[in-house]
Formats: C-alpha cells, sequence, structure tokens
C-alpha cells in the first residue's frame, strides 16, 4: 500500500530509537512515504518515559546506545508484557550480533547502511506478526 | 734443469741421487741461496771419483731411492782420506725413518728431509760446510804452530761454539717432528679462522702507524670489494669510506697516531653500486717486540643487523601507536562506524527524496531537505575519512613551534556552522602571554576539535540553560601550556573519568567515537597529559597541558658511535 491509500488514522506508528541524530532526522521522513506515523526517540530511556509504548505498532532500534542498549530495552518490553515487534539497526557489523538478535525475538536486524526495501520489507513483516 | 758448473766462494754442493728431479725443490733453494750445486747419478765408482776429482764442501745423498745404497756411499767417502773430511749429508722421506746408528756409522752428519723446510736445509748446510772450514783452519794453524801453545782467539771460540750447537742437532729429530706438527695445526687453523671471518663477515687488519703498513685478511677485501692482496693504503679505504663519515675517519686516526690506545666506533661505507655498507670496528693498540705502535683489529660488516634493527625499531613504533590507540578490531569497528553513520543517512535520505519526488503531487520541498542532508552527510563522511586518514596515516609526528591560540583560534572557525546548528555559545579567554610551542600542529588540532564536538554534543539534550560552552588557553607551571573545553552538559560520574578515554567507550556522537583515546595517545606522544572533571555545577571540563619543548619528539636518528 501506497501512503496515498492509507488515512491518518490508519496509520501505523513506528518508533524509533537511535542516539544518532542523523537517522533521527532522516528515517521519519522515509517512513512517513512509506506510509506509516512515525516519532522518534534519542533513548531507550526516553521511550519508555513516552506515552507512545501502548501505540506503537513497530520498534525500529538501534542495538548500541550508551545507557540501556537496543536489545537491553528489547528485554525490558518483554518484561513488561509489551511485545512490540522489533527491528533491530546497527551500525555494528558483529558477526554474532544478528542471531542474537533474532534469537531473542527480533523480525529482523538490519546494518547500516540499509536500503529502503529492505527496510520496508522488515517492516511489513513485523506488521505481520503482531 | 741446469746445475750450476761454476764454483761458488760460499759453497760447492755435489748432490747424489739417480732420480734429480724429485729435488728440483732442493736445488733451487740452495742455488737462491749462492751455493753452487752440482749432480751425478753415475755408478758408485765414478760418483766417488768425482768427489775425489771435485772435492765438494758438502756431499747430499739421497736414501729415499731404492736403487742407491746411500750409506754406501757415504762410507765409501769417509774410507778415503781425501774425501774424508767431506761432510756428507743425508735426503730422507718424513715417512721413512732414517736408520740412525747406521747413518751415524756411516759417517754422515745430518739428514734432512722432505718435504725440505727451506731455512732448515739452508742452516744446517751453512752449519757444516763452515764447521768443516772452521776444522781446516784449525788444523792448519796447528799444524803451523805445532810448537806454541794455541792463543785463544775470536775463530776459536765460534768453532767450539758451533760444535756445541751442533751436538744438538741430534736431539732435534723431536724437536722437527713437533714443529711439523705445529704447521699443520697452524694451516688448520688458519683454514678455520677464514672460515670463521667469512661466515661472520669480520675481517682483520693489522695496522703499523709509523710506516701505515697496513695488512688484511681475505675477509675484509671481500667487504671492502677490493681484489684480494691489492696493497692497502689509507687512501684507499677512505675511498670507500661514506663521505659523510669520512670526517669522522680521520678524526679517529689522528687519535690514534698520538696514543696508543684501543678504540671502536662504527662507520658507513659508500660502495661503487652506491649502496651502503655499516661496519663495526675494534682495534688494540700494541707495540711490537721493537716498541714500535701497531694497531690490531677487526671490522664486521654489521649492515644486515642494523636493516633488521631498524625494521624492528619501526615496527615497534607502527604497532605501538595502532595499539595505542585501541585493538585492531574495536579499530576498524568504529572506522565503519564513524563512516557508516553519514553513509545510512545517505542511503535514507535518497530513497525518501526519490520517493517524495515520484508521489502525486511530488513533495518538492522535502525532496530539498532530504537532498540538504544528504550533501551534508556526504561532506561528513568524506571529513571522517580524512580526519582518520591523518590520525592514522604512518608520518611521525612533525613539531613545529606552533601559536596555541592561533590553532584554536582555526578549529573556532571550523566549528562555528556546527556550534550555532546545536544553538552552542562559545566563549573563548585565550591568554596573551602564552609562549610559542614545539609541537605537531595538525594533530593538536585534532584533540581541540575533538574536546569540542564532545561538549557540544554533552549539551545537545540541554534545554534549561544556555549551552555555554568555554574554551581556555593560559601558562601552566614547570614550562608547560593549557587548554580546557568547560561545557554545561550533562557532564559524568567521578568514576566513569576513565572509562571515558578507553577507545570506543561511546557512540553517541556524530564526530569521533574513538576520539578521547587517540586524543589522549596524542597529547601523551607530546609528553603531555589530557584528563576531565565534573564541574562544581553542571557538566564537564576537559583539559590537556603539554610542556612547551616536549624531548624525543623528533625521530631517532642513529648516530655512529664514536671512541
Amino acid at each position: 500500500m501506497n501512503s496515498r491509500e492509507r488515512s491518518a488514522v490508519e496509520r501505523s506508528l513506528v518508533s524509533v530509537v537511535d542516539d544518532d541524530e542523523s537517522v533521527r532526522e532522516s528515517l521519519p521522513d522515509l517512513l512517513r512515504e512509506f506510509g506509516f506515523a512515525a516519532c522518534a526517540f534519542s533513548s531507550a530511556e526516553e521511550f519508555l518515559a513516552s506515552d507512545w509504548i501502548d501505540r506503537t505498532r513497530c520498534l525500529v532500534l538501534d542495538i548500541a546506545m550508551p545507557g540501556m542498549s537496543g536489545l537491553e530495552l528489547q528485554r525490558e518490553l518483554k518484561l513488561r508484557g509489551q511485545e512490540i515487534p522489533i527491528v533491530f539497526i546497527t551500525a555494528r557489523r558483529d558477526e554474532g550480533i544478528r542471531p542474537l538478535a533474532l534469537e531473542q525475538g527480533a523480525v529482523e536486524c538490519l546494518f547500516k547502511p540499509f536500503s529502503d526495501t529492505a527496510l520496508l520489507q522488515a517492516l511489513n513483516a513485523a506488521l505481520q506478526v503482531s | 734443469m741446469t746445475p750450476s758448473q761454476q764454483r761458488s766462494h760460499k759453497g760447492n754442493i755435489l748432490v747424489i741421487d739417480d732420480e734429480p728431479a724429485g729435488l728440483k725443490l732442493l736445488f733451487a733453494i740452495l742455488t737462491e741461496d749462492g751455493y753452487a750445486v752440482h749432480e751425478r747419478q753415475l755408478d758408485l765408482e765414478s760418483q766417488l771419483r768425482f768427489v775425489k776429482e771435485t772435492l765438494p764442501d758438502l756431499v747430499l745423498v739421497d736414501l729415499r731411492k731404492p736403487g742407491m745404497d746411500g750409506y754406501q756411499v757415504c762410507a765409501s767417502l769417509k774410507n778415503d782420506p781425501t774425501t774424508r773430511a767431506i761432510p756428507v749429508i743425508f735426503i730422507s722421506s718424513i715417512d721413512r725413518s732414517i736408520n740412525q746408528a747406521k747413518a751415524l756409522l756411516s759417517g754422515a752428519v745430518d739428514y734432512v728431509t722432505d718435504p725440505f723446510d727451506t731455512e732448515e736445509v739452508l742452516w744446517r748446510i751453512e752449519t757444516h760446510i763452515s764447521l768443516r772450514r772452521l776444522r781446516e783452519n784449525l788444523e792448519s794453524a796447528a799444524c803451523k804452530h805445532s810448537a806454541q801453545p794455541v792463543a785463544p782467539n775470536e775463530d776459536l771460540e765460534r768453532a767450539f761454539q758451533e760444535i756445541h750447537v751442533l751436538t744438538q742437532v741430534t736431539g732435534r729429530k723431536h724437536a722437527e717432528e713437533k714443529v711439523r706438527q705445529a704447521k699443520r695445526e697452524l694451516k688448520r687453523s688458519e683454514a678455520l679462522l677464514a672460515e670463521a671471518q667469512r661466515l661472520s663477515s669480520t675481517g682483520s687488519f693489522s695496522w703499523k702507524v709509523a710506516t701505515d703498513e697496513i695488512t688484511w685478511s681475505e675477509q675484509l677485501y671481500r667487504i671492502f670489494q677490493f681484489e684480494q692482496d691489492t696493497p692497502i693504503t689509507l687512501e684507499l679505504i677512505g675511498s670507500r669510506v661514506h663521505p659523510e663519515d669520512l670526517a669522522m675517519l680521520n678524526d679517529m686516526i689522528d687519535r690514534a697516531r698520538r696514543e696508543v690506545s684501543d678504540f671502536e666506533y662504527e662507520h658507513r661505507l659508500l660502495m661503487p653500486d652506491g649502496s651502503v655498507k655499516y661496519l663495526h670496528l675494534i682495534a688494540h693498540g700494541i707495540r711490537d717486540h721493537e716498541g714500535r705502535q701497531e694497531y690490531i683489529g677487526a671490522v664486521q660488516d654489521v649492515t644486515q643487523r642494523r636493516f633488521s634493527e631498524d625494521a624492528l625499531a619501526k615496527a615497534r613504533t607502527d604497532l605501538a601507536k595502532v595499539a595505542r590507540v585501541t585493538s585492531l578490531g574495536v579499530l576498524t569497528a568504529s572506522i565503519a562506524h564513524e563512516v557508516n553513520q553519514p553513509l545510512s543517512g545517505i542511503v535514507t535520505n535518497a530513497s525518501t527524496c526519490l520517493r517524495m519526488l515520484s508521489a502525486d503531487p511530488p513533495n518538492i520541498d522535502g525532496a530539498l531537505e532530504t537532498a540538504r542532508r544528504t550533501i551534508r552527510d556526504g561532506n561528513r563522511a568524506s571529513e571522517v575519512i580524512t580526519r582518520l586518514r591523518m590520525l592514522f596515516s604512518k608520518k611521525e609526528p612533525s613539531p613545529e613551534p606552533m601559536d596555541l591560540n592561533q590553532a584554536t583560534g582555526e578549529v573556532i572557525a571550523l566549528s562555528l556552522g556546527e556550534l550555532q546548528r546545536r544553538q552552542v555559545i562559545l566563549r573563548a579567554e585565550l591568554a596573551a602571554d602564552l609562549p610559542l610551542i614545539n609541537a605537531d600542529r595538525v594533530q593538536l588540532q585534532q584533540v581541540i576539535l575533538n574536546l569540542l564536538r564532545n561538549a557540544s554534543e554533552a549539551m545537545s539534550t540541554v534545554d534549561d540553560r544556555p549551552r555555554e560552552l568555554l574554551i581556555k588557553t593560559e601558562r601552566d607551571e614547570g614550562d608547560r601550556v593549557r587548554l580546557s573545553v568547560k561545557d554545561v552538559g550533562v557532564g559524568f560520574e567521578p568514576q566513569a573519568a576513565d572509562r571515558l578515554f578507553e577507545g570506543f567507550y561511546t557512540t553517541k556522537d556524530d564526530g569521533m567515537g574513538i576520539g578521547l583515546s587517540v586524543s589522549r595517545s596524542i597529547i601523551e606522544s607530546h609528553q603531555g597529559r589530557l584528563w576531565a572533571a565534573p564541574n562544581d555545577g553542571p557538566g564537564a571540563t576537559f583539559s590537556f597541558s603539554i610542556p612547551c619543548t616536549p624531548e624525543g619528539l623528533a625521530g631517532e636518528v642513529r648516530m655512529p658511535n664514536a671512541a
């Protein structure tokens, strides 16, 4: 579906959590072009403290962040019983990171820079899950 | 072979042998020394007759040939009064032991062995001929003055001396054998020494100072690449010495002439093909048995070792540089990270731009904004690469006298745009009396930039107070200068201070996540200190202090050792 086919009410909220300012600057615009609603947070703590947890249909989450990391946030959300589908994005090209993320229940783990198509695919998969 | 036909004043020698060819060397020795040498290979009777006719001063009889009975010849000569007094010397070979009893009984006075020792042969022959002459003189003198008591005179004394010496001849057989053995040992150890010199690229030399007579071993010729046995002069040596080391060499030589002492030094050679060799020389000053000054020593080609040492030192420096920053894996990761962030932004923004433009109607404003961000991120990426390349280039730090205030001003100018975007208010308090310092300008600017960005980043979430950033330079005690950057940002726990400087501690900046650990190494390589302290109020202050003239900053230059 493209943006025209979705009304504002129907737009699913995708929340972006990344300490990288350029991600917070660019990703929401792309998400909106995909037809999602988007909002961005600079840290896991900020997201947890916000009002958007319940409304978030999908989380685009950086792994390496100062303070609580992406994987820790994933665990925290599980503990809270809030199983939001997660698409991890990371600049770290550790060999073990993707299997670990998937093992812990993430829908996808993308390496920066990722293509828009890859992101869209992951988001669609995430939204199928929920 | 033409034996001499003349008679020599020194002596006439007859050689009785059935195969004169085997005595070529002996003939040469004797003739060289001034004797007239004859040879006869007739039958026994003819030989005896010849001796009676020519009356040589000495007869050499070869015992080695089976066809001859040397003992018989000798006995016959001794039986005949005319020839009795002529000394007979046997020639035997080293592996055939002479029958001593038979020899003595037959009347021979001595023997020489093949292989011939030149000096020995001549000595014996001379001795026997002299002795014989002396005896003759004595006898004739005694005949003339038979009624008078014989007064002691020089000739007599000398005669007795020589007789005394002769009695030692028989005891010499053992000594001879020992000498031969010693010669064999010497030959072998000379060969071993030559081999050792070749293997270790060491040559030996001697230098007689008064005459400048210089002797070299084979290996030394090879090291210098001169033809073997070329006469060695100081000029010749100088022609190979590296022009830059020539003055030092001449100094050495002058000093060596003045005082007899040991000396040791290193110098280079410049070979004809342009290559350079490093030599290490050790010399001992001695006085020879006549008290004349002489140096003996050894020269080793240490070129290989020098190159290995240099390569090792360089590898260590390079490794230290990399290790100083962070482990290689983390380094690669952090470089990738630094570049990935702007790259990520570019890809995302460009994708968005495309979609915005293909929408119906196209979102021009949005597209413009994403395009702008793309360009900005592209610049950022290239900036990161440049900075990283500069930082990790193999170039040695190049210190120069620099004005820290001026360098700081440049960094501020560079960062103004970014600081403004982040709404940071910059204040600069740069000391007027700051002395010039000797440091690598580019590296220090990298550190200052890093501190500025960190400070600005730390304040990015500050909303309740102005984002003030203070950059300050001042004199520090102990002939140092200090620069500090103070912010009012999120600060840090005092316990976390050291962690800040670990490689790849934080990823939150869009500049240099590795910045602080690298900055610290730069400052430390200037013999300085970089540290951080939380402020009394909000935020933190990062400072570095470096000496005005750090030692040992220039690359190490290896100087040749002078003794």
